[in-house]
This record gives C-alpha cells, sequence and structure tokens, in this order.
C-alpha cells in the first residue's frame, strides 16, 4: 500500500525557562526524539506509550502544531516543516485532528452546525449555502447525530456525542490523514466501543489513515494495523499488529502487555504480572544509553553507555534493544 | 460468617435548579469480612455515591435514606464525630485524584504520622518509623527522602501509592478504593493492583474496589455488583459474573470490551444509546432503552434483585 504520510528522524523540544527551586538556568526537554514511521492510506497505526512518552507531542509535531526541532515530515512530496503557515493552512484540509477531550476542544459559542460547517467554509468556500448545509447534514447523520441536533450547543450533550462531532468536524472535508489523540479515553466502555467502531467504518468508507495515540493497548490492537511503542520520547518497538502483539520483543513491551488486566477470573492474577519497578525518569534528564535500563529486567552494562538502534527482528517488525536475541519467546 | 458492611434500601438525592436527581435507588448488598467486592458500572451510575454516603461525604445538596451498617453500628447520617473517629482507624477511603486526598501544604510523610499519632497515639518518633516502613511496603523508593516530599512533587502514580500506603496505616478493617487506577498508566496500574492484592491476602482488610474496568475486577474480585443507573442490576460471584452472566447489560458490557483475546477483525458489539437521565428515570427497567431483550412489562414494572443461583443474583424480567 502507498505511504500518504512519510515521518523521518522526527524530534519535538520544548524549552522550558528557568524558575522554581530547581531550575536555575532554561532546560530542553527532548518530548520526542528521532522518531520515524509510515503511514500508509487506509491504515491505522497506533501509537502507546505512557502518559509523557510523547505521544501527543509526536502527533503535534506531524501536523506543525507544534515545530519539530530536526526531522522532516514528507507529504505529497513536501516536507511539512518547511512550510510557511500560509502553505500549510492550504494542507489543513487533508489533515486533521481529534482531542481526548471532546467537550473541550469543541468552541462553547458555536452551534453544531456552525462547528461541523466551519471547515467547509475555510477549506471550500466555493461550495454554495445549500451544498454546505447538504453536507453537513449528510455527515451529522454518517456519524450518528440527528441533523435537527445542529442549532444545539456543545455542553448539550454528552461526552460520547461531543466526540460524534468532533469527527464529524474532522471529516467534513475528506481528509487523508485524521491524528486521533486519545479519542476515547474519557469516554465509558459501552461508549467507547461506539466510537471505535465508527472510526473504523469511516476508514473503510474513506481509506483515510488514522494515527491513533493511546495509552489503552486492548484498544490500539482493536484499532490498529501497525503499532509504534514510545517511551521518554524513544521509538521502543514497531511492527505489525499480529506480529507486534503475538510477540512483543522489546522488554518494554512485553511489560505493557502483561500489565493491561486479563478479563477473566481463571487467568487473571495481579500477583504473576511482569511488574517494572522503579519510577519513570524525568524527561528532563533521561538515563543515558538506553532510556528504558533504570527499569529494564535485562539490562546489562552495554545498556548505560550505548543507545540501541532499532533493528528489524522481523519483516516491519523493529526493536531498539541490545539485547533483542534474547527476547524471542521460547 | 456476619458481614462487616451491610447496606439496606439506600437512597441517594440531590436536590438541583433542574428538580431531583436519584443517584442511588434502593440498594442492598453486604461486604463480607476479608473478601474483596467489585462494584462496576458506567460514569455517574452511582458507585461513588453509595460510598460517599456511608462515609458521610455526600455534597451539601445531596442526602441519604436507608441504612448502611458497619458491624451493627448505623453510619448513615451517623454524628460527625462518631464517624471520624471510624474513617481513619477501621474504615478508610481513597479515591481516583490521589492528590484530593492529600494536604497539598504539608509534607507526605507528616500527613501520614499525623494519622498515626492521633488514631493510635502514637509518639512522633514512632510514627515516623512507620510511616517509613509504610512507604517501603508501597516501592516508594527512598522512602527516607519521600517522606519529607510534598504532594506535587511526586508523580500521580506515587501519590496514589502513598495514599495506599496511608489508608492502610491503623490497618482498617474496610478499604473502599474508588477507581485507584483510572487516571494511571497500565504499568502503575498493575504497581497497584498488586498492592491492593497483598494486602488482602495478608491483612484480611475487607475491600471494595470501585471501577469502571471490569478487566481490573476479574484479577482481585471475590463477588461483583454491576450497577447501572444508579442501581443494582447483578450481584454475585466473580465466576458466575464472567461465565454466566445472568443481566442483559453485563452480558452486554462483557462482550464490548476491547481486550486482548478478541479478534480484531471482528466489529465489537456495541451496546446502542446512552444511559438514561438521572432526573427523569422511566417507571420500569432503567435499562429498557438500550436492552435488546426488552417486552412490553420492562418498560412500565421495575425489575426486582432475584436470585438465579447461590449466590448470584439479578434484576430483569426475563425468564432466568
Ligand atoms: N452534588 C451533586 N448534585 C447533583 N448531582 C450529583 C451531585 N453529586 C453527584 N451527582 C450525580 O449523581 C450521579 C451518580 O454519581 P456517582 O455516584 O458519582 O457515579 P459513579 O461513581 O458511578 O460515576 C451522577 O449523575 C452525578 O452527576
Ligand atoms: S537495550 Fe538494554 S536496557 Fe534497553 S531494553 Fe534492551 S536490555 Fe533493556
Ligand atoms: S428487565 Fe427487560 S429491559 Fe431490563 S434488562 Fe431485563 S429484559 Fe432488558
Ligand atoms: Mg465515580
Amino acid at each position: 500500500m502507498s505511504s500518504v504520510l512519510t515521518v523521518e528522524h522526527l524530534s519535538v523540544h520544548y524549552e522550558v525557562p528557568a524558575g522554581g527551586l530547581f531550575r536555575r538556568h532554561p532546560l530542553t526537554l527532548k518530548a520526542v526524539n528521532d522518531v520515524s514511521f509510515e503511514l500508509r492510506a487506509g491504515e491505522t497505526l497506533g501509537i502507546v506509550g505512557e502518559t509523557g512518552c510523547g505521544k501527543s507531542s509526536l502527533g503535534k509535531g506531524v501536523l506543525q502544531l507544534v515545530r519539530p526541532a530536526a526531522g522532516r515530515v514528507l507529504w505529497e512530496g513536501r516536507d511539512l516543516c518547511t512550510l510557511s503557515p500560509a502553505e500549510l493552512k492550504a494542507c489543513r484540509k487533508d489533515l486533521q485532528i481529534i482531542f481526548q477531550d471532546p467537550l473541550s476542544s469543541l468552541n462553547p459559542r458555536m452551534t453544531i452546525g456552525e462547528i461541523v460547517a466551519e471547515p467547509l467554509e475555510v477549506h471550500r468556500p466555493e461550495l454554495g449555502r445549500d451544498e454546505r448545509r447538504r453536507r453537513v447534514d449528510a455527515m451529522l447523520d454518517r456519524v450518528g447525530l440527528r441533523p435537527e441536533m445542529q442549532s444545539r450547543y456543545p455542553n448539550e450533550f454528552s461526552g460520547g456525542q461531543c466526540q460524534r462531532i468532533s469527527i464529524a468536524r474532522a471529516m467534513i472535508c475528506e481528509p487523508k490523514v485524521i491524528v486521533c489523540d486519545e479519542p476515547v479515553s474519557s469516554l465509558d466502555v459501552s461508549i467507547q466501543a461506539q466510537i471505535c467502531n465508527l472510526l473504523r467504518d469511516l476508514q473503510r468508507d474513506t481509506g483515510v489513515a488514522l494515527l491513533f495515540i493511546s495509552h489503552d493497548l486492548s484498544i490500539v490492537r482493536y484499532m490498529s494495523h501497525r503499532v509504534l511503542v514510545m517511551y521518554l520520547g524513544r521509538a521502543m518497538e514497531t511492527g505489525p499488529r499480529l506480529s507486534f502483539f503475538g510477540a512483543p520483543r522489546h522488554p518494554y513491551s512485553q511489560a505493557l502487555i502483561s500489565a493491561v488486566p486479563v478479563p477473566d477470573p481463571d487467568q487473571a492474577d495481579p500477583s504473576r504480572s511482569l511488574v517494572l519497578d522503579g519510577e519513570l525518569p524525568s524527561p528532563m534528564d533521561p538515563p543515558s544509553g538506553c532510556v528504558f535500563r533504570t527499569r529494564c529486567p535485562l539490562a546489562v552494562p552495554v545498556c548505560i553507555t550505548q543507545e540501541p538502534a532499532l533493528v528489524d527482528v522481523a519483516p516491519g517488525h523493529g526493536v531498539a534493544c541490545h539485547r533483542r536475541q534474547d527476547t524471542a519467546p521460547a | 460468617m456476619a458481614a462487616v458492611i451491610e447496606c439496606q434500601g439506600l437512597n441517594v438525592r440531590f436536590r438541583t435548579d433542574d428538580g431531583a436527581v436519584t443517584a442511588v435507588s434502593d440498594l442492598d448488598f453486604s461486604l463480607n469480612p476479608g473478601e474483596c467486592l467489585g462494584v462496576v458500572g458506567e460514569s455517574g451510575s452511582g458507585k461513588s455515591q453509595t460510598f460517599l454516603a456511608m462515609f458521610g461525604l455526600l455534597a451539601p445538596n445531596g442526602s441519604a435514606t436507608g441504612s448502611i451498617r458497619y458491624r451493627g453500628t448505623e453510619l448513615l447520617n451517623a454524628p460527625r464525630g462518631a464517624l471520624d473517629e471510624l474513617r481513619g482507624n477501621r474504615l478508610a477511603m481513597i479515591f481516583q485524584d490521589a492528590l484530593s486526598g492529600l494536604t497539598p501544604t504539608m509534607r507526605v510523610g507528616e500527613q501520614m504520622a499525623e494519622v498515626l499519632v492521633r488514631h493510635q497515639g502514637l509518639t512522633r518518633q514512632q510514627a515516623r518509623a512507620r510511616v517509613i516502613e509504610a512507604l517501603e511496603v508501597v516501592r516508594i523508593a527512598d522512602p527516607e527522602r519521600r517522606y519529607a516530599a510534598y504532594p506535587f512533587e511526586m508523580s500521580g502514580g506515587m501519590r496514589q501509592r502513598v495514599m495506599i500506603a496511608m489508608a492502610t496505616l491503623c490497618r482498617p478493617e474496610v478499604l473502599v478504593a474508588d477507581e485507584p487506577t483510572t487516571a494511571l498508566d497500565v504499568t502503575v496500574q498493575a504497581q497497584v493492583l498488586r498492592l491492593l492484592d497483598g494486602l488482602k491476602r495478608h491483612t484480611g482488610t475487607s475491600l471494595v474496589l470501585i471501577t469502571h474496568d471490569l478487566g481490573v475486577v476479574a484479577g482481585l474480585c471475590d463477588r461483583v455488583l454491576i450497577m447501572y443507573a444508579g442501581r443494582a442490576v447483578e450481584l454475585g460471584p466473580v465466576r458466575d459474573i464472567f461465565r454466566r452472566p445472568a443481566h442483559p447489560y453485563t452480558r452486554a458490557l462483557l462482550r464490548s470490551m476491547p481486550g486482548l483475546g478478541i479478534d480484531p477483525a471482528e466489529d465489537l458489539p456495541v451496546i446502542p444509546g446512552q444511559p438514561p437521565d438521572l432526573e427523569h428515570l422511566p417507571p420500569g427497567c432503567a435499562f429498557a432503552s438500550r436492552c435488546a431483550h426488552v417486552v412490553e412489562t420492562c418498560r412500565v414494572t421495575r425489575p426486582a434483585l432475584l436470585a438465579v443461583g447461590a449466590d448470584h443474583a439479578r434484576a430483569c424480567h426475563l425468564p432466568a
């Protein structure tokens, strides 16, 4: 399948100003460090990792909502990182984002109809009022909202309905890529399944590619064709769903998967999951060598001095670990 | 085996500008000594309000009727002083947001020591030693140094472990944990669940685990109470709930979970619609508008929680 978006060696940094008791000098927080991937048409790439590992910064860096410190984002033959704001604006029609908190990401003073119509007004001004109206009606219907809800305001809707509205707004210009940043994390289980299925249906119908960011491995497995695992801003492992979930090879991925509660009373046992000891190091002061080494049960001296490169262990399945030979399933 | 906690006919209502909200209605359950009871439901199903009522912590516009007894002593609407005495000594509660349970301006270790000084009459010296021990148990690295830290200097996972350490300092008989892992990442969640599991096994504390995640319940709980729109819809041993769920809502909830074992090629079965508005609860079954098996009676008569097996009950009109 052809790639719609190619990300090469992307880094996103934040300047943390001096201040407080602990920081006499400004610091650079390397939220994303040298991450590369390809996103293909009609495909979902799941980005997993724990709070603060750089998932959202990666998504924002790809869309240039924060400007990357280094790397390239290749899109239709151009590098988004080099485009001017005006040139980027023209691309936004095809590159959309959906956020975790559905209510606060919608303008409270606009009606649902206005919220969904807005991208069309910006990007497709040539469409007449009636055509715009027709498309908004069709889109709302497609995401499971009744057209007569158009004149109501976001605060009158539940979390799940607000997420449907966000999806309608993101889809209305028929984008090629949507970054979904924890789109179901704040929703209840029964509503999560509704929204996941809606995204899968829309992808089947339109071929939109999704960058699906989540800390929930079960949901990532359900949604994604391929997976990328991040820890402290680095890619630890990436691979096709089957290969990754069937035989995860990075010690961090293995810990993540074993920590997912098993919904079966005869198999679940909290005292048996591979619990990681210690705390997540500060992203302002990451460990040398392999960033996972302070919590890794397999760490050896070389892990302190040398950062492991992402190396393929199976077709399309890369692992950044010096001991990747020792982590294969028995 | 006499229950430690016995809840009967609990109703929790809130007065609001738009009228009365019924957050919990006609709830009965008990907690046996040494067991872990899982309380599962979607947000707004009344899980938290049930236990806030028990601890006398309802918001000012809320009121509770019915009865919740701890070893025969009525807790509901009991005088402040009596409740305070039980709380922190015999009964403890931890919350989803560990920050809300900690005083922001006080060093973590000192807050914990305070509990021991106040409730158990220990000296500062003795209390400090016990606190450091407790921090070690919850695997806080470098407990001597963390003793002097402020809550904001800790990560969410660390604070949650501190809350557990604090709640267990006085070896409570009952510990209610309200979504203790919801705000945490999976690996931190696994740490916290392992702690709670150890606590149950080694101290005999009776545990109530409130969660929206059925997966969490499977590993830790002995019995499960499923709530929907403020009502108990099913109550039973954890194996029955997973192997022989008797209520259409429980069954649908189990099917709609995207666990690691499902086939991602198949679409997840969903529960259509959303929970009812608590200000306008339907007269019959609260699940009727989303239930695939709804019949006429469901819309008019509220089903009672009736036994379908040993220790296993559900509230549904369908023939068992
Ligand atoms: N102070 C209050 N005023 C009005 N309604 C409230 C108040 N506190 C809670 N409620 C309502 O009570 C219902 C049950 O809440 P809760 O027990 O917190 O649910 P859960 O813990 O299952 O998510 C919710 O609909 C909630 O909005
Ligand atoms: S490189 Fe070393 S520390 Fe890093 S994951 Fe592999 S074994 Fe562990
Ligand atoms: S009582 Fe009726 S509507 Fe309610 S769960 Fe049972 S079958 Fe469904
Ligand atoms: Mg709650």
